[in-house]
């Protein structure tokens, strides 16, 4: 029994963050995020799928690495510590998908080797609350309206999530951009009237709805490991009254309780991962905890990062809110905190 | 990564659900709702369950053998304490004798006092209490006033000792005593007194939930043998902290087990009473999540000491997590229980579960005790973060 990661495992997470710290700095992510359209570089997104990465979960006969939601777990905590720009968790998903449903055998390897973009397509409708229309799919055709389709201007796939099972449109799409508060996430609106196939029945997704959580929910994970570092960094700086803002007990307890929030969720995290990776009876409980837990306690860490940063905390100059923006999408994409409250209820038998 | 026991473990766990089958006569909860359930009748109660688990050898689990425990691992024991809570059986009687005097006297102690002193302590026959905390000592602790003064071949003791668990049943307690009034650390010593000694008093304390499970003792020239001295004079502060060490552990698989299962009663309760709808699931949903990413801390602290390593400060943690945890999830049940869940458990129309009222009472105790939850936080921020010494 151990809960450390395996000499392989530490390995990856080392040479990830290495990579991301040297290809992917926040100056050059920040300056894509804030003016490229696209909000990413494909280009640069080439060699992230030449290094295994958009392969991490595909099988070697894909041109993958057959690695499995702990691997996915390290890697996504290192995207979140650097604010990746680009649909890395959307392509590992989409990949992981083509795969639980078989029989797409090219479109799979080029996803995994960064020539086309395929993404899930899941929400039927802007806000929460019951939608004015399904998306549905018959007769060979998928109509109807997503939004919040991620990087969807680039995708050159959509799978979509319907009622009447998964269906796979290939594009051009007319993605209507939506801008949100998170400058590292592409959205958009896309109405559908595409011919498709049938990828698989609707349950294709509960898999990958485990891995989106865990995925999403070590992205979290990421965030909240770097902006305590950066915030215990900064208030040991600081001065205030003569001494370091960081000595004073108001700030020190609440600095505790993010160290706690942070490494809860790492707990819950990475145990989730094993239990996916484990085919544990617990895995369903497990993912659905862990994302609902790391979406509250990712907006709390970032707040106070915020609010002990003071006034400098809250420029666009700083980039807390590059995080603190980040953590409020991740919460409510991927299965937001209600879903996920309500998967934990039904798993435990409540 | 592995989060799976060990095929020994496994063994050890399945073994010992076999014994709580075949040995526990009925849930502790059930016990304190009998209407004969005394405070005296659940202290006999609980003093027979632990020399029942003595007995079967589940006492003392990671003390050498030589000593009379099982001379098995922190695993164990961790597994043993999850067990226990998940058959809802009584917590054992001598929870501080066993808990920290034991393993003191196992390190500290010498030969002639452990023979002495820990055999009844296992069987139950001789209940300690701990004398740490006084009226002006609590999170600040090194500043106890209460004197030992050598006398011949005896200690002289003079002041009071307050908050003393089990000290209204105790037979013996452990004191933390000034030795010398000018070394603040230094100055302190650890003294076995029996309670019965002339000079001293217990008064029981009521507590807010009417019970008086703590007490405040009194200590006027009360003669010790100084053969009852543990360690060295002025020793005491080292062994006290090392001793509040072995409080830690993977408790919060312990503590999970026991939420899961007053989760899952309170869920059937809402459901009986109709309350399905979406901010009952929502509560109960959070509690249900908050419950599992304590479970993960608790593996993880399990896996840890699997792998041999040593909880460090980072034990913190988890006594802030579930005491802090504890208070969420008993205000929550109040909450969705309405008016009927502060009913007291003799009330005729009290419900048939758990003391829901008496739960919500004892969930204010568990952020003061054993460090309370700003002691923790300081912890955290000083040991773990390497927070600049605090200027207030």
């Amino acid at each position: 029994m151990k809960f450390d990661l395996s000499e392989d495992q530490e390995l990856l997470r080392r040479s990830t963050r290495d990579l991301l710290d040297r290809e992917w700095p926040l100056e050059k992510s920040r300056r894509l995020m804030e003016h490229e359209p696209r909000g990413w570089d494909r280009g640069a997104w080439r060699q992230l799928a030449e290094m295994g990465y958009l392969g991490l979960l595909a099988p070697p006969s894909a041109g993958g690495q057959g690695l499995g939601p702990i691997e996915l777990a390290i890697v996504c905590e290192e995207v979140g510590r650097a604010a990746l720009p680009g649909p890395y968790l959307d392509a590992v998903l989409a990949a992981a998908l083509l795969e639980a449903a078989g029989g797409h055998d090219a479109l799979l390897a080029d996803v995994v080797g960064g020539r086309r973009l395929a993404v899930i397509a899941r929400d039927d409708a802007p806000f929460s609350g019951e939608p004015r229309a399904v998306t549905r799919f018959a007769d060979g055709r998928v109509q109807g309206r997503k939004y919040f389709v991620p990087f969807a201007a680039s995708a050159d796939v959509l799978l979509v999530a319907t009622p009447d099972g998964v269906a796979l449109a290939e594009g051009p799409f007319a993605a209507t951009a939506l801008p949100t508060i998170d400058l590292a996430q592409r959205f958009a609106e896309v109405p559908l009237d595409h011919p498709a196939a049938f990828l698989g029945p609707a349950t294709l997704l509960e898999r990958v709805d485990r891995l989106a959580a865990v995925g999403a929910a070590a992205e979290l994970l990421g965030i909240m490991a770097r902006l305590l570092d950066a915030t215990v960094g900064y208030v040991q700086t600081r001065q205030a009254f003569g001494r370091p803002i960081g000595s004073f007990q108001a700030l020190q307890h609440r600095l505790a309780d993010m160290l706690l929030r942070t490494e809860s969720t790492r707990s819950a995290v990475y145990r989730a991962a094993w239990c996916l990776a484990t085919d544990d009876a617990e895995a369903p409980l497990a993912c659905a905890a862990a994302k609902a837990y790391a979406g509250d306690a990712a907006r709390a860490v970032a707040g106070e990062a915020i609010q002990m940063h003071g006034g400098i905390g809250f420029t666009w100059e700083l980039d807390v809110h590059v995080f603190f923006k980040r953590a409020k999408t991740l919460e409510q994409h991927y299965g937001a905190t209600e879903t996920q409250l309500a998967r934990a209820l039904a798993a435990a038998g409540l | 990564m592995d989060l799976r026991l060990s095929p020994e473990h496994e063994r050890f766990r399945s073994e010992l659900r076999t014994w709580l089958a075949a040995n526990l006569r009925r849930p502790w909860r059930e016990e304190l709702r009998d209407p004969r359930a005394t405070e005296t009748r659940l202290i006999e109660l609980r003093r027979a369950w632990q020399r029942k688990l003595w007995e079967a050898g589940y006492l003392g689990m990671d003390w050498p053998v030589e000593w009379g425990g099982r001379g098995a691992t922190a695993v164990e024991k961790s597994i043993f304490e999850e067990e226990i809570a998940r058959a809802d059986a009584p917590p054992i009687l001598n929870i501080l004798g066993i808990g920290l005097l034991g393993p003191a006297l196992i390190h500290h102690g010498t030969e002639a006092q452990r023979r002495r002193f820990i055999p009844p302590m296992l069987s139950g026959d001789e209940i300690w209490c701990q004398g740490f905390s006084e009226p002006g000592a609590g999170s600040d602790l090194a500043s106890l006033r209460t004197t030992a003064v050598l006398d011949g071949d005896h200690f002289v003791l003079n002041g009071q000792k307050i908050w003393t668990t089990f000290g209204p049943w105790a037979d013996w307690i452990f004191v933390l005593a000034r030795t010398d009034p000018k070394d603040r650390y230094g100055g302190i010593s650890f003294i076995l007194t029996k309670l019965d000694t002339p000079g001293i008093t217990v008064r029981p304390l009521r507590q807010i939930t009417g019970e008086s499970e703590f007490g405040e003792v009194f200590f006027e020239d009360a003669r010790v043998p100084r053969e009852n001295l543990v360690g060295r004079i002025g020793e005491g502060w080292r062994i006290a902290m090392t001793v509040l060490g072995f409080e830690r552990g993977a408790v919060g698989l312990a503590h999970a087990a026991r939420y899961a299962r007053d989760l899952a009663q309170l869920a059937r309760t809402c459901r009986e009473l109709g309350r399905t709808g979406e901010a009952v699931r929502e509560k109960l949903g959070r509690l249900l999540v908050e419950n599992e990413v304590m479970r993960a801390n608790g593996l993880r602290t399990l896996a840890d000491l699997a792998a041999g390593k040593v909880p460090g400060p980072e034990s913190s943690i988890e006594k802030l997590w579930w005491s802090e945890f504890d208070k969420r999830f008993r205000e929550t049940a109040l909450d969705l229980l309405g008016a009927g869940g502060q009913l007291l458990r003799t009330s005729p129309a009290a419900r048939d579960d758990v003391d829901w009222a008496r739960e919500f009472l004892w969930s204010r105790a568990g952020t003061i005790y054993s460090g309370s939850s700003e002691i923790q936080r300081n912890i955290i921020a000083k040991r773990v973060l390497n927070l600049p010494q605090d200027g207030r």
